[in-house]
């Protein structure tokens, strides 16, 4: 049995203040199962990712009133956990150990009066301790900093540019000028990306993703079923995960390569897809060295050309790569890794609308979690795999 | 050691694990940790070899010298407590003996991977000394 994912919620994203995190999971997962054309009941499993805030959690299942379920867990995987609660539920539907698998994230980090900052880079209250207390002493705290010194280490090993990286940021905002969930969507260029605030140098504050609140679950169900639901299916053609570790020692390839060198051929080798074989490309981006590192890793161009092959075009509106088509966490919303995974499931049914691309056969998708130390990637497609059609 | 910096640099406690990393800190020294096992030098923070998984570590004195790995400029405070503190230097080190570090430069922005750093020591006002590093005149590596 092979899986897919029939259905696809999203909540209010961005500045809404009301619901706790609990609250917009609870409502993902609902608007996920009424877009499969399921109800709660027909859920055998629940897979739940906390945000910032610690939830949701378990608990989830009590305030949905889902019984009997056969799969129920917390995936602590950073921004590796949206694609590690799919595979997860694939693995689950191909077994037979449960049948329709809702997994959901939602965060609830801002405050009306709070920043993204508040919610991201402030310590714990109780003073820290040991050497991850020396750390904040140090101020080597928030992921800014550590991605800036990744994306610095690229820079001088491979001559990797700053304006390089604003033409991530530049082709994803031309696509989120087509995502009616877009926060931002105002044209860019290089020079606005080059003439924003630096955060933490090479990084400008337009490498840096949004923090947004919301919600987004999906139900992955076997390919069978899916045939008879509400939605066009998606299927789950290969995934797979790495967690290369924190090597801190002479030889650490820290900036250079990632995880994704590893899960992204693994998942294209279990879809029985090549790096020629992808259409689009939805990749997690929390900042748009990510992106470039993520597109080297998985062989889309050499190790080291990441920068000029993004400056060449090949992802932005009219390019032969299309990559973030929804806008990606610079430019439409932050859900973690669901923000290229709903974007990647509208686009594989089709209804992407103004910015829906014309290939869409095989789709490749990225989360990644910590300072580049989780990975996980998903291959998707409209098409039942081989042999199952 | 290097005179003090007095600015207001937020306050953390030691733990059991790291209590003898910041004795030997306020002595002027840097501990990092060795390998009974196969004598691999390893980060402050290890609790596994790297090389042969072994456990059984001990403190060693580091010569206190190595080389720019990666940096950043900080510009933009992490969060309140650094509102008067930016822009700082935080960089990767990589030890002579092999291991890096997260630390912060005492003064100067790098210009290239590989350059020369050596460390120095600061204490928190009424806290821990921990050490910092500095550039070191001469060629880059």
């Amino acid at each position: 049995m092979t899986a897919a994912i029939a259905g696809l919620g999203l909540t209010e994203v961005g500045k809404v203040y009301d619901p706790s995190a609990s609250d917009f999971a609870a409502k993902a997962v609902r608007l996920a199962a009424a877009d499969a054309g399921l109800t709660l009941s027909d859920l055998d499993g629940l897979l739940v990712s906390p945000g910032t805030q610690g939830r949701p959690t378990l608990s989830l299942q009590k305030q949905l009133g889902l019984r009997d379920l056969r799969l129920l867990n917390e995936i602590h995987a950073l921004g590796a956990s949206p694609a590690n609660m799919i595979s997860i539920a694939a693995d689950a539907v191909s077994s037979g150990s449960a049948s329709a698998v809702a997994c959901v994230f939602a965060d609830a980090p801002l405050t009306p009066k709070g920043s993204a900052r508040d919610a991201f880079g402030s310590g714990p209250r109780r003073t820290p301790t040991g050497f991850a207390g020396l750390n904040v002493g140090l101020g080597a705290i928030t992921p800014n900093v550590f991605y800036a010194m990744a994306a610095r280490r690229h820079m001088q090993n491979y001559g990797t540019t700053s304006a390089h990286l604003g033409a991530i940021a530049v082709g994803q905002r031309a696509w989120a000028a087509g995502n009616p969930d877009a926060q931002f969507t105002e044209p860019m260029t290089v020079d606005d990306h080059q003439n924003s605030p630096v955060v933490a140098d090479p990084l400008h504050l337009l490498d840096c993703c949004l923090v947004s609140n919301g919600g987004a679950a999906v139900i992955v169900t076997s390919a069978e079923r899916a045939r008879d639901l509400a939605q066009p299916p998606v299927h789950v053609l290969g995934w797979a995960q790495s967690h290369p570790g924190q090597v801190m020692l002479r030889g650490s390839d820290f900036g250079l390569r990632t995880g994704a060198a590893q899960a992204g051929p693994a998942a294209m080798k279990m879809a029985g897809v090549g790096v020629s074989d992808v259409d689009l490309v939805e990749l997690y981006d929390s900042y748009t060295y990510t992106v470039l590192v993520t597109l080297e890793d998985y062989g889309f161009c050499a190790k080291g050309e990441g920068g000029p092959f993004a400056a060449e075009g090949h992802l932005a509106p009219g390019g032969d790569l299309p990559c973030n088509t929804g806008g990606g966490q610079l430019s439409s919303y932050y859900l973690t890794g669901f923000t290229p995974i709903i974007e990647a499931v509208t686009q594989a049914r089709g209804h992407a609308g103004e910015r829906q691309v014309a290939k869409r056969e095989v789709i490749v998708v990225s989360g990644s979690g910590g300072v580049l130390e989780h990975h996980a990637t998903l291959v998707l497609s409209p098409n039942a795999p081989e042999g199952t059609r | 050691m290097s005179e003090t910096d007095n600015r207001a640099w937020p306050q953390f406690q030691r733990d059991s694990k790291s209590a003898a990393f910041f004795d030997a800190a306020a002595r002027g020294e840097l501990f990092i940790r060795r390998c009974l096992t196969c004598d691999q030098r390893l980060a402050p923070e290890s609790g596994t070899c790297l090389t042969c998984d072994g456990t059984d570590l001990e403190w060693t004195r580091a010569e206190g010298t190595g080389s720019l790995v990666t940096w950043t400029v900080v510009e933009r405070p992490p969060n309140r407590a650094f509102t008067t503190l930016v822009p700082y230097t935080i960089a990767v080190v990589e030890l002579t003996e092999g291991p890096w570090l997260y630390t912060r430069l005492t003064e100067g922005v790098p210009t290239a991977v590989g350059q020369p750093v050596h460390v120095e020591f600061q204490q928190v006002p009424g806290g821990e000394h921990y050490p910092v590093f500095a550039l070191t005149e001469g060629t880059p590596q």
